[in-house]
């Protein structure tokens, strides 16, 4: 295979969502010279941003009061959350949100000029805008025009290091299968969301990429047991947009009919968010009123049309199966949890940093501990941000790194492998084991050791049996090849971070079903050791934090509803099912 | 289904599609100078496609490609 090697690049960006593009913008406006953006497929179409449901979570500072929007994302995050970065979060975001519409995205605006607001699911106000796709298009004319290089159907497959910190990357052109190697003085990872190829079109690239690179090198992941599992349409391949559904009147019925979020959620109902919604489903299916349905029949013309507007290529894809006509819907849709979601990162400083020097990350490569606020999109802009803005900064104090042959070298011979094995296993086998391994609800939604731990060596045996058998009959399964790679690595991660945790407190234990303030206002971390994984904890710096947990153990809130509701009883401190 | 079919009678072979593509699906055939999908299995029904072809070229069905195991 050929090779090309693009030298003096000051920051590249690994990742064409949102986060990136704006990495890449932020990078060249603080005077990072050569940025370069690479994606695996298309810069600006790729990963979930480009299908993203046109809702924001949204914070206005002539509307809100973001001291009480700042404390309830921490306590909707059970107090997992960097509150330093969220303050900075809420200092970004109006800027942020400016900027795009600058760049052409188009926002949903009330005749008298202001921003149109939308509620979703929790307590959060959402901005709309036209559909990821717009979106996505007019940032990529952004960072074009701010002089970013983009190189699109370019796979990453592994970093490049020198004395320790980052020297750049290697990876493949698809197309032609050509080698290609970046020298660059620091990289960016915004590639990290894990969806296992699920339900959930637009997230079938988001295959932990950034996460597994990240991990080779050594630098330090982080909150890889925390999960958050969005939901989708079980029969039809339809992406998302239920924040829009449940936040103009949509509802979720089971299988017997029954508005069951009313009794889960009594506040919220079916705007619950997504750690109580998802686990209530789940709950649901233990007790055998499985399938779950989102019922959006009795929704007013007006309202679809605004569908139609704000989320039209979910609307389109309903259209074409019938399930809506015109202005209506005209029948319930059956509803799951759309895929195992990763919802762990890298371990990043105030500036975005990792563990490794030169490494940043930012948008879903950063743990969910910046609060709800800094999850998907609104996270992707503020984190994107200053990701590519630190980078730039650090990139002032730095030479041309030296590139290593014999790394090179060895990487190079890694990436092309799976091409030269006729007669190994194909990625379809490997992400099939995997999803079989993990997708179960009581695995990683209804937690209990023995489950974990009977996953976890499912998917170790796959990581050790199948993995480095992997073929690819050509550059495009070649991908194939490497994504089936990271996502097996990331979710033996995964498990392995969860099964660390021992409470409940994002997900759901029924081995331990409190929320333990006094052990757990913790971080699972992870990181490579040798050969070997290494599993720890690091306490939150909750003394430094404006808004302080009660140093107590009290049962999940929602172990409390259920035990209520007579679902389940609590016994020697452990969930019993009724 | 994913994608189902690009109409050839509409095609212009501006390979948009091939670029855009999110999952690596199309590819050109340069003596036709039209796109074709060679990996159907990737599909994702993201719709990318239809999208933004110009010449309304292209058909997608948001229906599984593959089986993704059920939760429960």
């Amino acid at each position: 295979m050929a090779e090309e090697v693009i030298r003096g690049i000051d920051v590249l960006v690994i990742g064409g969502g949102l986060a990136g593009t704006l990495a890449a913008i932020k990078a060249r406006e603080a005077g990072a010279r050569q940025v370069v953006q690479v994606d695996k497929a298309y810069a600006g179409r790729s990963g979930c941003s480009a299908c993203a449901a046109g809702v924001i979570s949204s914070f206005l500072p002539e509307e809100d009061d973001r001291e009480q929007m700042f404390t309830d994302m921490v306590v909707r995050a059970h107090h997992l959350c960097d509150q330093e970065r969220l303050q900075d979060h809420f200092d970004d975001f109006p800027a942020r949100l400016k900027e795009m519409e600058d760049f052409g995205v188009g926002f949903e605006r009330l005749p008298d000029g202001k921003l149109q607001r939308h509620p979703g699911r929790g307590t959060g106000k959402f901005v709309m805008f036209h559909g990821g796709l717009q979106m996505m298009g007019a940032m990529r004319k952004a960072a074009l025009g701010a002089g970013v290089k983009i190189v699109d159907k370019t796979m990453v497959t592994g970093l490049l290091t020198r004395d320790g910190a980052v020297s750049g990357a290697v990876g493949f052109h698809i197309p032609s299968g050509e080698f290609r190697v970046f020298g660059a003085k620091a990289v960016v990872v915004a590639a990290g969301r894990c969806w296992n190829k699920g339900r959930n079109p637009g997230n079938r690239s988001a295959t932990g990429d950034g996460l597994a690179l990240a991990y080779q090198v050594g630098a330090v992941l982080e909150g890889l047991d925390q999960a958050r599992w969005n939901n989708m349409a079980a029969r039809y391949d339809i992406g998302p947009g239920m924040n829009m559904y449940v936040g103009s009147g949509g509802f979720f019925v089971n299988s017997k009919g029954e508005r069951f979020m009313e009794r889960y959620h009594p506040e919220l109902k079916d705007r619950a968010p997504l750690n109580i919604l998802t686990p209530s489903f789940a709950m649901e299916a233990r007790r055998g009123n499985a399938p779950i349905f989102l019922d959006l029949t009795h929704l007013e013309p007006e309202t679809v049309l605004r569908f139609k507007r704000v989320i039209p290529m979910p609307m389109m894809m309903f259209e074409r199966v019938g399930v809506v006509a015109g202005d209506r819907f005209t029948r319930k849709v059956e509803w799951e949890p759309a895929a195992i979601q990763c919802d762990g990162g890298l371990k990043v400083n105030r500036r975005y940093e990792s563990t490794v020097p030169g490494l940043f990350a930012c948008g879903d490569a950063i743990p969910p501990g910046s609060g709800e606020g800094q999850r998907a999109l609104p996270g992707a802009m503020t984190s994107g941000g200053r990701a590519g803005r630190f980078a730039a900064e650090y990139v002032r104090e730095c030479g041309e790194p030296e590139l290593e042959r014999e790394q090179i070298q060895v990487l190079r011979e890694e990436t092309f492998a799976p091409l030269n094995r006729n007669d190994g296993i194909e990625p379809d086998q490997v992400l099939l084991s995997l999803q079989e391994a993990i997708s179960p609800y009581d695995v990683l939604i209804l937690r209990r050791e023995e489950r974990m731990e009977r996953a976890l060596r499912t998917v170790e045996e796959i990581w050790r049996d199948q993995a480095p058998l992997l073929c690819a009959y050509d550059p495009h399964y070649l991908r194939m090849a490497h994504e089936a790679r990271y996502m097996t690595l990331v979710g033996m991660l995964q498990l392995r971070s969860a099964l660390f945790r021992k409470e409940s407190r994002e997900n759901l234990r029924e081995d331990y079903p409190l929320i333990d303030n006094e052990s757990w206002l913790k971080w699972v971390t992870v990181r490579r050791e040798g050969d070997g994984v290494k599993v720890g904890a690091e306490m939150l710096p909750v003394e430094r934090y404006p808004v302080k947990p009660k140093p107590d153990k009290t049962l999940h809130p929602l172990w409390q509803r259920v035990e209520g509701m007579g679902i389940v009883k609590i016994e020697q401190g452990e969930v019993r099912w009724a | 289904m994913g994608v189902r079919k690009i109409d050839l009678t509409l095609c212009t072979g501006c390979g948009i599609c091939i670029d855009e593509c999110p999952m690596d699906v199309f590819r050109m055939d340069d003596e036709k100078n039209k796109a074709f999908i060679k990996y159907l299995r990737d599909c994702q029904s993201c719709f990318i496609c239809e999208r933004e072809c110009p010449e309304d070229a292209i058909y997608c069905l948001p229906t599984f490609e593959r089986r993704i195991p059920d939760p429960w």
